[in-house]
């Protein structure tokens, strides 16, 4: 890969450098290349689409699709942990007896309270 | 009522008659004209209760704005189904505006019936259109898994409340609402009891939706054309409303002790779907999510069983739903145009359709209870009430309007202003059609501040 030519859009990666090129291990040497293969093919699919004058939609990116698919779908992905746990717990389930415990005293004092002002108040009568 | 009905039902003719040319205009003219005389049922001309036309059918002030509500969405929902649903064959945009229509049928029925086992029908008849239109015409895969789960958490609630009809016609021997305002109900103390009580409530719960069983909300509305989440948002979730202070006339007293568990979870599910609100990234989820949280306060509104909560619960149901059908509206002419639901890649959009961004900041102001709105109103008459029925509440309540102002404020930013998206090549402007469609979603809004008497219910 001595010969590997820059493009415009496809920059030299620092591996291929032909200062560097002679310490690299054989294997290393071709996986940097078929990886820049692939990322020069993928840049020229989508320039082809960028580029097209007869595209009216938007250019699909598979890794957008993916995000997109993963925030609607949390349940998939979900597995309870000890903080998924604490989490639920601590905003899902103890708010609930915190508020009835409080709601539930306050209206019985209330209650409780406006008795006593009426018992009061019809001794005076 | 007959005046409306009949020509709801020659409905059907017009859709399956009409040549294809004129099908769309033949059919928002017709139901623009059934729209325009159910605003008559707005002259209260009678001196009892109900205005009753015959045995099985009436209205009274809690129902007759949630019927006008009905009549009133139809020709919108066909105004905005236009452009999606243009490019199929004729006989299936005739099956999709069936529906719809369909769906205006159940409802008024459904508003107007004076037996609940015929609420109950009708309550159910609902499901069966509105599950077409999500999975068949729905955009996404993921729209079966919106429609099972539609249909399950739904039946899940409603076919308790069968039973516990049921069991109500046998004990008392008459489900007709004239005559459930006078039993009293016989052993409040005994489990089963309580469960009948749950279970006459439960499908309500779950329809209206609250918090603990809302997870077919967002999934149903995201996945539902413009239309159905239309209906979904504006007059389904208020069937619940509806059908829970109809029921509670009967439940009597255990209502006092059985109610703290939902209106704990109304009101802390307004908190919870508010800040979930704030994270999402689909812009429909977010209105989705938004609608949770404002029927929660109105399902805690109805729990408490005060008068104002009850009128604050009526005026919170027919504004959201104007204001949440037409966020869902708006959302529509952005997905139409970018075919994105994601929020930030239709971000930005003042600069390129900047009368839609007018739309879009009275929509969000319309969202947020802005005050004279009537969402203000109602909010304000179901925060004060609760705050009477215990104090703390407040915190409660005052929290989720403030969630309520910021993921309000968070869609318009984030929807209208910032940077325009480079992808964006073509992009039709904003057309006659859609502007008519939100002027006719929030013009009855506008003028509902200026006459609220009409959906006070019978508080005034």
């Amino acid at each position: 890969m001595a010969n590997y030519r820059e493009a415009p859009l496809a920059s030299r990666p620092k591996t291929l450098d032909p200062a560097e090129y002679f310490n690299l291990s054989l294997d290393k040497r071709r996986s940097v290349e078929e990886k820049a293969t692939l990322r020069a093919q993928l840049k020229r699919q989508y320039q082809m689409q960028l580029n097209n004058p007869l595209r009216k939609e938007l250019i699909e990116d598979p890794a957008l699709t993916r995000w997109v698919y993963a925030r609607t779908n949390p349940f998939n992905n979900f597995r309870p942990t000890k903080k998924t746990s604490l989490l639920g717990g601590l905003f899902g389930v103890l708010p609930l007896f915190v508020l009835y415990f409080v709601l539930k005293t306050d209206r019985v004092c209330t209650s409780k309270a406006r008795l006593a002002k009426y018992r009061h108040t019809s001794s005076w009568v | 009522m007959l005046k409306i009905l009949i020509p709801t039902f020659m409905l059907f003719p017009t859709i399956w008659l009409v040549p294809g040319k004129w099908l769309w205009t033949a059919t928002t003219a017709h139901s623009l004209v059934v729209a325009s005389a159910s605003l008559s049922w707005f002259k209260w001309c009678s001196e009892t209760g109900w205005v009753a036309p015959n045995l099985y059918l009436a209205l009274d002030p809690l129902s007759f704005p949630l019927a006008v509500l009905a009549c009133w969405l139809v020709p919108l929902m066909i105004i905005a189904s236009q452009n999606h649903v243009a490019h199929e064959p004729l006989t299936r945009q005739r099956t999709y505006i069936s529906l719809l229509v369909s769906l205006q049928v159940f409802l008024i029925l459904a508003f107007s019936a004076m037996d609940i086992l015929t609420f109950y029908v009708m309550f159910e008849a609902t499901l069966i259109p509105t599950l077409i239109i999500i999975t068949r015409w729905g955009s996404q895969t993921e729209r079966l898994s919106a429609g099972t789960y539609f249909m399950f958490y739904t039946l899940l609630g409603s076919l308790p409340l069968l039973v516990a009809l049921l069991y109500l016609l046998n004990d008392t021997g008459t489900l007709s609402m004239h005559t459930l305002q006078y039993i009293q109900m016989t052993n409040p103390d005994t489990l089963g009891t309580m469960l009948w009580w749950v279970a006459c409530l439960l499908a309500f719960l779950v329809k209206m939706p609250l918090y603990g069983v809302h997870l077919w909300l967002p999934k149903a509305h995201v996945e539902a054309p413009v239309a159905g989440s239309m209906v979904l948002a504006a007059v389904l979730l208020k069937l619940g409303g509806y059908g829970m202070m109809r029921m509670m006339v009967v439940l009597g007293p255990l209502t006092k002790e059985m109610a703290y568990p939902f209106i704990i979870l109304a009101l802390w599910g307004i908190i919870m779907t508010g800040s979930i609100c704030l994270r999402q990234t689909d812009l429909k989820s977010l209105i989705a999510y938004s609608s949770v949280s404002h029927m929660g306060l109105v399902a805690s509104g109805i729990l408490i069983q005060t008068p104002w909560g009850f009128t604050g619960a009526i005026i919170l149901m027919v504004a959201h739903g104007l204001a949440s059908s037409a966020l869902f509206c708006l959302a529509n002419t952005s997905y139409e145009r970018t075919h994105s639901r994601t929020m930030l890649l239709t971000r930005g959009l003042q600069m390129i359709l900047p009368l839609m961004a007018a739309w879009w900041f009275l929509a969000n102001l319309a969202n947020l209870a802005l005050p004279p709105l009537p969402n203000l109103m109602g909010e304000l008459m179901i925060i004060v009430s609760v705050f009477n029925w215990s104090s703390w509440t407040i915190l409660l309540t005052g929290l989720g309007t403030l969630i309520t102002a910021s993921y309000s404020l968070h869609l318009f930013l984030t929807t209208q202003r910032g940077p325009t998206p480079q992808h964006f090549i073509s992009m039709d402007p904003s057309h006659t059609r859609e502007h008519l469609l939100m002027a006719l979603h929030l013009i009855p809004l506008l003028l509902l501040v200026l006459k609220p008497e009409l959906m006070w219910g019978w508080c005034f």
